[in-house]
């Protein structure tokens, strides 16, 4: 909510080319915790924030996604052009900093002088300085900040060196302004002629010859011993023209290598998401232990019954059956982030621009593609990159198909369930072969639903792929901590509601209406009796009339209701169904000891009536393949509901995935049982 | 006329104009390709495209058929 005295405050907008360092400042002055990654178009949405009181700046600051001029060309470019035109909720800026890359000046200053001949009031930031000193050279803020008529201040974002300077250029700026004044905003329509940008090209060129220094003797000596060989750089012939990064060059060399490259990419892909499973073992094993040893604790402390089933069976095993996982995540969300903050994403959106074009998606497309790998919402807003309509809703219509952290805890149970416990090297071959058989799945979905893209997407337009290369950088590693950290927070925060909610409404479902079951109780042991009486209970449940409704459908894919329950309650969020199975199980288990497993309570469970083993190589994989396909998430309808602009999209994939889920776990199941596997 | 698009790896080349006619035209001239730079194609990619083509210090990974619209002299 805007309160009359936040509206008295100046608003202050940080925009600046993609990849520039708006985010990083952007955190920096209002201690948030916003990700920055090494990757032009990391940030689709713009943020509000006021800023950290220790600044004494009293302003709001949006941080806006990356723009290459003034006038946009895909949805996030737009974003940020709205926000200084018309901000929604806040109107014009009072005060513009916009980030320059001091590496790349000669192309980053378009912007700076566009927004200010479109009469902004402007504070330039030099970021990246720290690389450019590394050339040997500095950039004269005072040359500069002539030549255009506008504060220019130095800033590392990464060592927050130069942040009073900003402060203090924003504080007299703010005052010379007056909040009141009324601005005089010109839209920037002229651009449109391309001439003009030739001419600003050319006075950008006469600034840029002027204001290049060499970093001065004195100050040669903060620079690591490294970068004394790189000083041939500082030759007066190469400033106008600059070379890129020498280090960059020398390692795309080999990762852009015309027969390496696609190879090497290859094994990253591959390495990144086997080692999911065999680094994370050890770990899970850990929490598995914890979980195991509470649960038992539960059980020798209180009384049979009901209460006591409802924590150890219901709580204790659902939350554990899901936290078992959190270690996979944590190792996803560093891996991906290691592979963000290096700069190694743009080489791999260039290297699959021309397969992905082939089944009508774009370079553009893999960013947002792998981000699903960790969760399809952040992804969804991300294809905002794309410039193409149709590219955009093609790629939001395929993101679900990748698999998504979510669906790692119920892989790694039916791995673990059909591996042996002394191979674990196995499973992490069986996940990197599930991640390659999704990957492949999807792309022959992808070309198969690219045939009827026209009907699907109504949308054409040319279509484009130029993307800047930024320079290699070993990864802030704080940054990565610092961003799994959130999002494991974030995963662990909605999965575990949802898992508490669904547990209660399972265990109500399978305990009511039958609580006191009536049971024959002469000659047999107490044990044998609670069985009986769990199973007389389960008969007459909720549960059960549920689950006789979906059996029809369970049936041909070798499944029972129970698994068809927990699948149902899988369509809330897919961590639910560990869980839920977890439930059901332990609920319905005939096996006398009360601390088994999920693991040994799936081993032993018995399809009803023929007392056949349920939990077969044959349902296990094609539980696995039912979860490759089937969108099993509402939060991802409403966000691709949201960023379509219409429910056609979103119902169109649930339909298709799910149909389609079901139609592969049909063919897998019973094509495995032909050639004989149970 | 040669084009961006036909340099050959590690070739050097001095852009003469820009195809107004291409509808990418207007980012690839914001992107800095204007007349007078020197670029540099600086790898392919495995299929040969899209390039990575070096302008004003930066590697920028553009299409063939959009490089097609930088002209050089
Ligand atoms: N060496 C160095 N790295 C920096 C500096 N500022 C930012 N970075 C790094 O540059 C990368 C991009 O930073 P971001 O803040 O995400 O850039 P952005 O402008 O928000 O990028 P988009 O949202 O994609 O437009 C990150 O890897 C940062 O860690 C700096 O002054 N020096
Ligand atoms: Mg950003």
């Amino acid at each position: 909510m805007i309160t009359s005295t936040d509206l008295k405050d100046p608003l202050i907008t940080l925009v600046g080319p993609p990849n520039s360092g708006k985010t990083t400042l952007f955190n920096l002055l209002s201690g948030k915790n916003y990700k920055t990654v090494n990757y032009p178009g990391s940030t689709v949405e713009y943020y509000t924030s006021r800023i950290l009181s220790k600044f004494n700046i009293k302003a709001e600051l949006v941080d806006s996604p990356g723009i290459v001029s003034l006038i946009p060309e895909s949805i996030d470019e737009k974003v940020a052009v709205d926000s200084l035109y018309s901000h929604p909720k806040l109107g014009t800026p009072d005060l513009v900093i916009t980030t320059i890359d001091s590496c790349q000046l000669s192309r980053h200053l378009l912007l700076p002088k566009q927004l200010i001949s479109a009469g902004f009031n402007v504070i330039i930031v030099l970021t990246m300085t720290d690389i450019l000193a590394k050339r040997g050279l500095k950039i004269s803020e005072r040359k500069l900040s002539k030549a255009l008529n506008c504060d220019v201040v130095v800033l590392n974002g990464r060592s927050k060196q130069g942040i009073e300077n900003l402060i203090q250029a924003t504080n007299s700026n703010l005052e010379r302004i007056g909040v009141t004044d009324k601005k005089n905003i010109i839209p920037y329509n002229s651009l449109k002629n391309r001439k003009d940008l030739i001419d600003t090209f050319k006075e950008i060129e006469e600034i840029i010859n002027d204001v290049y220094e060499n970093v001065r003797e004195d100050e040669k000596i903060y620079l690591n011993s490294a970068n004394r060989e790189l000083k041939i750089l500082q030759d007066g012939a190469t400033i106008n023209g600059f070379t890129p990064d020498e280090i960059t060059l020398k390692i795309d060399r080999v990762l852009l290598h015309r027969f390496w490259g696609f190879l090497v990419f290859i094994v990253v892909m591959g390495l990144t998401f086997t080692s999911i499973f065999w680094i994370a073992q050890p770990l899970m094993d850990l929490v598995d232990e914890l979980f195991t040893n509470l649960n038992s604790l539960v059980l020798e402390n209180f009384e049979p019954g009901w209460f006591t089933f409802l924590v150890s069976d219901g709580i204790i095993s659902g939350a554990g059956s899901v936290l078992v996982f959190v270690p996979q995540i944590i190792i996803l969300f560093v891996i991906l982030g290691l592979l963000e903050d290096s700069g190694y994403l743009a080489r791999g959106a260039m290297l699959i621009d021309k397969p992905l074009s082939k089944i009508g998606l774009n370079g553009r497309s893999f960013v947002p593609m792998l981000s699903g790998f960790a969760c399809a919402i952040p992804a969804i807003i991300a294809a905002r990159t794309i410039p193409n309509r149709k590219e955009r809703l093609f790629t939001i219509f395929i993101i679900p198909l990748m698999s998504c952290s979510a669906r790692l805890p119920v892989y790694a149970l039916l791995i673990a369930y059909l591996i042996p416990r002394d191979k674990p090297w196995l499973g992490g071959i069986l996940l990197g072969g599930i991640y390659f058989f999704s990957i492949v799945s999807s792309i022959v979905v992808a070309w198969i639903i690219n045939k009827f893209s026209k009907r699907i997407f109504s949308a054409e337009g040319s279509s484009s792929f130029i993307l800047e290369l930024p320079s290699y950088r070993v990864p802030k590693i704080s940054a990565v901590i610092n961003h799994t950290y959130n999002s494991s927070k974030e995963y662990i925060l909605r999965a575990g509601p949802m898992i508490l909610g669904f547990s209660l409404v399972l265990w109500f479902l399978t305990f009511f209406p039958n609580i006191d079951p009536q049971v024959e109780t002469e000659g047999f042991t107490s044990g044998q009796i609670q069985n009986l009486e769990r199973a007389e209970r389960l008969e007459h449940s909720y549960a059960s009339d549920l689950g006789k409704l979906i059996q029809p459908f369970m049936s041909p894919i070798g499944m029972d209701w129970r698994i068809g329950v927990s699948l149902i309650s899988a369509f809330a969020a897919r961590e639910v169904f560990v869980s839920s199975l977890s439930l059901t199980f332990k609920v319905t288990s005939e096996d006398d000891e009360e601390h088994s497993t999920l693991l040994s309570s799936l081993r032993n469970a018995k399809k009803e009536g023929t007392g056949e083993k349920l939990f077969t190589v044959a349902t296990s994989i094609g539980l696995i393949v039912f979860f490759i396909f089937a969108l099993q998430c509402l939060s991802t309808v409403a966000v691709s509901r949201k960023e379509t602009g219409g429910w056609k999209i979103p119902l169109l994939q649930v339909f298709i995935f799910t149909a389609l889920a079901y139609l592969m776990t049909f063919i897998t199941v019973n094509g495995l049982r032909f050639f004989g596997i149970q | 006329m040669r084009t961006a698009a036909e340099l050959n790896y590690r070739e050097k080349g001095i852009i003469s104009e820009i195809d107004f006619s291409h509808p990418s035209s207007k980012r690839i001239m914001e992107h800095g390709f204007t007349p007078g730079q020197t670029i540099e194609l600086i790898c392919k990619s495995t299929f040969n495209d899209p390039i990575a083509i070096s302008i004003r210090g930066t590697l920028i990974a553009i299409r063939k058929s959009e490089a097609g619209c930088i002209k050089l002299k």
